[in-house]
C-alpha cells in the first residue's frame, strides 16, 4: 500500500506546486497577534477608510503594494472594487480634508511580510505563493 | 506553522509539499532562527513605530487651465479672449501632529487670479476624542457646500468647475471661528453632525468692482449620513451681513443659507445634486439654485453631464435701482469628461451652454457691466463656455 501511495502523492504535490505557480492566488494577512479570519466587507471597509479598527477591535495599520502590481490589481477587483484612478481621487480628497490617510504602501512582497510580521495591528495582501509562516492568513477572497 | 494555511486547504497541501521536500533539514537549528528572527523583528517594529509618529505631512494641489466663451457675456468672467489665470492656482497643505490626537492644519493657496497672492486660506488646531468627536477652531472652510472643503482641489472633483449656478452666489470661502462635530458609526453607514460659529470679513468682485464682505455672527449646523454608495446632507446658517461698493449693497442685514445634498458613487456610476437657498434682507439678491450631474466612469475616463438653475427671488427689492442687474436667471447645461492621465494628474474638458436669462442680466459680470454703462442692448441671451483644465494633488 504504502510503496504504491507515494508515487501518487508526489505527483499531486507538484500538480499543485505547479497550479498554484499559475495561479497565483490574493491572500489577506496580518499579524499573528491579531484575529484569525477577516470578512471582505471589513477589509474593504478597512483600505476605502471607512473602519480603523481590526475585528478584534485593535487600531488597525493597513499596507498596500505600489500601483502595477498584479496584486493589487486582483486586491481592488475583489476587494475594494474600485480602480487606481478612483482611489488616488478618493485619497487626495480624504488626505486634504483631514480624515485619513492611504494605507501605506510597500514596495515588494517581500517588504509586505516584514511589515505585516511586525506591526501590531497590521493587515496586507500578497501573492499566496509567497506567504510563509511570518505572517497569518486572514482570508482568501473569492473571485 | 500550518495555522498559518488554515483558510487555504491548497495552500496548506503545497506547505505539507515543501516541508516534506525542503525544511527538514532546518530544523536542528531552530532556536538560532528564531533569535534572529526576532532581532529582526524588534529593529523593524522600531522603524514602523518611529514612521507611524510623522509629525508633519506635507501636501499640495494644482491646477491650470484654459477658458474661452463664444461671446463676452462672462459666464465665470470667461470671455472671446483665452485665459489662463483665472483658473491656475497652487496650494500647499501641512498637517503638525502635536500630540496623538491633536494637530494643527495650514493650508496655502497662491491664485493666478490674484496675481499669485499667497494667501492663509486654513489655519486650525483640531482636536479628536475617542469617542468620535472633534473641536476645531481656527480658520477653516465655510461648510455650505457638499464640496465646500474641496472647493479649489480641482483633483477632487469630478467637474471642470463646480457648478456656478449653486457655488457662486456665495462669494466668499472661509471664516475665523469654531466648529465641533460628532461621528456615529453604524454597521455600514456613518452619520455625522457639526455645529459651527464665528465671524467673516474679506474682499469680493462684484458687478467689477472689489467689494468688503463681513458675516457677523455666523452660526450653522450640517448633518450629513452615508452608507458608502449614497449621501444625503443637510445644511442650515445664518449670518448678519454686511457687503460694501457703491452704493452699498447690504449693512448687517440678517441673512440665511439653506442646503441639501444628496451624491452616490458606486465606482462606476456618480451622481450629484444641490439644491440651496440664500435669503439676505435688502438689496442682496435672494437666490434659490439646483444642480444635478451625472456621469459614469469608464476605466480612466469619466464623462459627465451637468444640469443647473439659479433665479432670484426678490426682484421686485431692486425695483428701479441700478442693482437691478443683479437680478438672476440661468439655466446652464455642461457636457464634459474627466480623464486620469496618470495617478495623480486629470486633464478635464467642459463644454457648458447657458440661457433662458430672461430680462435678466443672468448675473453674468460682462451682461451687468453693460447695462451698467447704459446699453441694456448689448446684452448676451446665452453664451458658450470651453474649458480645458489640468489638475493634480501630491
Amino acid at each position: 500500500m504504502a510503496i504504491r501511495r507515494a508515487p501518487v502523492h508526489a505527483l499531486l504535490i507538484a500538480l499543485c506546486l505547479f497550479s498554484s505557480a499559475l495561479h497565483a492566488e490574493l491572500v489577506i494577512i496580518g499579524h499573528h497577534g491579531g484575529p484569525d479570519t477577516i470578512t471582505v466587507q471589513q477589509v474593504k471597509d478597512i483600505y476605502l477608510n471607512r473602519s480603523s479598527r481590526m475585528p478584534d477591535d485593535q487600531r488597525v495599520v493597513a499596507f498596500q503594494l505600489p500601483a502595477g502590481n498584479s496584486m493589487r490589481d486582483e486586491f481592488n477587483k475583489l476587494v475594494t472594487e474600485r480602480n487606481d484612478a478612483w482611489l488616488k481621487s478618493f485619497w487626495s480628497r480624504q488626505v486634504l480634508t483631514g480624515k485619513g490617510h492611504p494605507p501605506r504602501e510597500v514596495s515588494s512582497a517581500n517588504g509586505m511580510k516584514s511589515v505585516v510580521s511586525s506591526t501590531l495591528g497590521s493587515i496586507g495582501y500578497l501573492d499566496s505563493t509567497l506567504v510563509d509562516d511570518s505572517v497569518k492568513v486572514l482570508l482568501a477572497p473569492e473571485p | 506553522m500550518y495555522s498559518v494555511y488554515r483558510t487555504t486547504p491548497r495552500f496548506a497541501f503545497t506547505a505539507l509539499a515543501l516541508t516534506a521536500t525542503l525544511s527538514l533539514p532546518a530544523m536542528a537549528d531552530d532556536s538560532d532562527r528564531i533569535d534572529q528572527l526576532e532581532q529582526r523583528l524588534d529593529s523593524m517594529q522600531k522603524q514602523m513605530t518611529e514612521s507611524s509618529l510623522e509629525k508633519v505631512r506635507l501636501n499640495g494641489f494644482f491646477s491650470t487651465g484654459y477658458t474661452r466663451a463664444n461671446n463676452d457675456a462672462g459666464y465665470d468672467e470667461a470671455t472671446e479672449k483665452s485665459d489662463l489665470e483665472t483658473l491656475s492656482l497652487f496650494g500647499l497643505q501641512s498637517t503638525f501632529a502635536l500630540g496623538r490626537n491633536t494637530d494643527a492644519v495650514l493650508q496655502l493657496v497662491s491664485r493666478g487670479s490674484d496675481d499669485w497672492d499667497t494667501e492663509l486660506e486654513w489655519g486650525y488646531l483640531r482636536h479628536q476624542f475617542s469617542n468620535g468627536s472633534e473641536l476645531r477652531a481656527g480658520k477653516m472652510r465655510l461648510p455650505l457646500f457638499m464640496e465646500s472643503e474641496t472647493l479649489e482641489i480641482g483633483y477632487g472633483q469630478p467637474w471642470a468647475r463646480p457648478p456656478e449656478a449653486v457655488y457662486d452666489p456665495v462669494p466668499v470661502r472661509s471664516y475665523v471661528g469654531a466648529d465641533a462635530a460628532y461621528t456615529l458609526n453604524l454597521s455600514g453607514s456613518s452619520i455625522q453632525a457639526r455645529a459651527f460659529a464665528g465671524h467673516l470679513d474679506d474682499d469680493a468682485d462684484s458687478l467689477g468692482q472689489t467689494v468688503s464682505v463681513e458675516l457677523r455672527n455666523i452660526t450653522g449646523l450640517t448633518a450629513n449620513w452615508t452608507n458608502y454608495l449614497w449621501t444625503f446632507r443637510g445644511v442650515y446658517a445664518r449670518a448678519e451681513a454686511t457687503i460694501g461698493g457703491t452704493p452699498p449693497i447690504g449693512d448687517d442685514e440678517k441673512s440665511e443659507f439653506m442646503g441639501l445634498g444628496l451624491s452616490y458613487d458606486d465606482g462606476n456610476w456618480l451622481l450629484m445634486s444641490e439644491l440651496t437657498r440664500i435669503e439676505v434682507d435688502g438689496f442682496y439678491q435672494d437666490t434659490d439654485s439646483a444642480y444635478i450631474t451625472l456621469g459614469y466612469r469608464v476605466k480612466e475616463v469619466t464623462p459627465y453631464v451637468t444640469a443647473s438653475w439659479i433665479e432670484s427671488q426678490d426682484n421686485y427689492e431692486r425695483d428701479g435701482t441700478p442693482l437691478e442687474v443683479l437680478d438672476v436667471r440661468r439655466q446652464a447645461y455642461s457636457l464634459g469628461f474627466r480623464w486620469d492621465m496618470t495617478t495623480s494628474v486629470a486633464l478635464k474638458a467642459d463644454w457648458t451652454h447657458a440661457r433662458g436669462f430672461g430680462k435678466t442680466t443672468g448675473g453674468l459680470i460682462g451682461n451687468q457691466l453693460d447695462v451698467l454703462a447704459g446699453n441694456p442692448g448689448g446684452r448676451f441671451d446665452s453664451t458658450d463656455v470651453y474649458t480645458v483644465r489640468l489638475d493634480a494633488a501630491f
